[in-house]
């Protein structure tokens, strides 16, 4: 099983303190912060979790337990082969103002996941995380760091200034077709800069926020398609993480209907949205749709080629977990989308899963 | 196209270059285009809805890049329906996107006395 969203956490954000270079080590020790000491600098959301975003039963007090904790309650408990290592805060940094600021906390981000987390288990798989707010730092730390072969994506926050298909962001396209891997959001990122995540303005709770995280997802999908990324760069693959996948149907759709009606505005493209969008973009699970009737659910699936397009991910340990054994996924897609889909487009994967363990856990 | 019945609708010179004549014939509405010199009649129904295609813009549109570019080319060459925007071959009928769409045509000539002559 490849699970392609878990939360590598820090006990504390000063565990960056000896990766960021001087300057901004100062701007960390001695600048403001949102929140006390081991908080790391970025804007925060206009919406707090009333309880916390992380699963109340899982409490690591110590750096070392964020992977003790995670070993026995997630990798071991399930039968992981490969857990992919999506960060936590440090997604954040697009937020800030200061592209500079933000491009170095997301390298010392990335040089503590090489030396903290991608060493401790082999089935840590590790992603580079990025500011996109910055174009030109982002595709120099893509090119810094992607010939580690433990990195097996570049991941940015799903709130961003713009939608990621603009041509500010080519550099950042250009560095990951460049050395062969995925570019992928996660939900995040949804304040400072970032002013528009949700669309009419903010909303009011929590939950209500939460459930429109497919809106940036929406975005993004149809920029992508329309600025032909996938045409500029045919061997890229874009990944969406944690924003919801029902509405994908809908959304292709539109674009079809209204890319037929209009596609003198982008000559570049060679193929129907829908078609770029089943082979170059894939979606993650969690938090997947839940309908009483489940046949609701498979049918709109199934008008996205599910069984070929979905990555499994748990999100350990946020208050949102799925659980593997409890998602509502045809039984006979589960191999694909718990194994295959994932070895598709992580292309540093070994092509074929393990033979299986007596013993192992499965799905 | 099966041969069928004759109608004269019109004169040549009635429709300039790069115009049109919308006429009723056998009951439907059929649209006489005049591009450089040829004629061409098409049904004023759009495969994709059933829109007013006889009454959108003879234009030009993008062709083709592969870059961030904007080549216009087809001028005058492509029907663009006048309700959703689908482009159509003005001699081929076909839908640009996807040739085995096509918008309803029908044989169309003029005579040795300048009768615009059309077969249904």
């Amino acid at each position: 099983m490849i699970d392609c969203d878990v939360h590598n956490d820090w006990a504390t954000a000063e565990v960056l303190l000896p990766y960021l270079e001087p300057t901004f080590r100062d701007y960390f020790v001695r600048g403001e912060r949102p929140g006390p000491r081991g908080a790391f600098p970025h804007a925060h959301r206009p919406w707090l979790h009333p309880e916390d975003f992380r699963r109340q039963d899982i409490k690591p007090q110590t750096q070392e337990e964020h992977y003790t904790i995670m070993k026995e309650r997630l990798l071991d408990r399930y039968g992981h082969d490969v857990a992919v290592l999506t960060g936590e805060e440090a997604l954040e940094a697009s937020t800030l103002a200061n592209p500079f600021y933000a491009s170095a906390l997301v390298r010392a981000y990335n040089d503590w996941l090489v030396d903290f987390w991608l060493p401790k288990d082999r089935r840590f798989k590790g992603s580079i995380i990025v500011a996109p707010q910055d174009p030109q730092g982002a595709a120099a730390e893509i090119r810094r760091l992607g010939g580690h072969p433990d990195m097996i994506q570049v991941l940015m926050s799903s709130g961003s200034i713009r939608p990621y298909g603009d041509r500010f962001y080519h550099p950042i396209w250009e560095a990951a077709a460049e050395v062969g891997l995925p570019v992928a959001i996660h939900l995040g990122g949804q304040g400072g800069i970032n002013h528009s995540p949700i669309g009419s303005g903010p909303t009011t709770y929590f939950w209500e926020t939460h459930a429109l995280l497919l809106q940036p997802g929406m975005t993004h999908v149809g920029s992508v398609i329309a600025n032909g990324i996938f045409e500029k760069w045919p061997g890229l693959y874009f990944i969406v993480i944690e924003c919801g996948v029902a509405w994908l149907p809908a959304l292709l759709w539109r674009l079809d209907a209204d890319f037929k009606a209009l596609r003198k505005e982008t000559p570049w493209l060679k193929r129907l949205p829908s078609e770029y969008a089943r082979d170059h973009i894939r979606f993650s699970t969690q938090p997947l749709e839940n309908p009483k009737n489940r046949e609701h659910l498979w049918a709109i699936l199934e008008a996205i080629d599910g069984q070929n397009t979905l990555l499994f991910a748990s999100e350990y340990p946020h208050w949102d977990f799925d659980d593997p054994t409890k998602i509502p996924i045809p039984p006979d897609w589960r191999e694909n989308v718990f194994d295959r889909n994932a070895r598709q487009v992580y292309t540093r994967l070994p092509q074929q899963a393990p033979a299986p363990v007596d013993g192992a856990a499965s799905p | 196209m099966a041969q069928g019945k004759s109608f004269i609708v019109g004169r040549a010179e009635e429709i300039a270059a790069g115009e049109r004549k919308l006429v009723t014939v056998d009951g439907k509405q059929i649209g006489i285009f005049h591009v450089d010199g040829r004629f061409y009649a098409f049904l004023n129904y759009c495969p994709h809805s059933g829109g007013a295609l006889c009454e959108g813009p003879l234009t030009g549109t993008t062709l083709p890049a592969d870059d961030f570019q904007f080549v216009y080319g087809r001028a005058g060459q492509v029907l663009r329906c006048a309700w959703h925007g689908w482009e159509f071959d003005i001699a081929t009928g076909e839908f640009l996107l996807d040739p085995q769409i096509r918008a309803r045509r029908y044989p169309v000539a003029v005579n040795a006395a300048g009768e615009i002559v059309l077969q249904i």
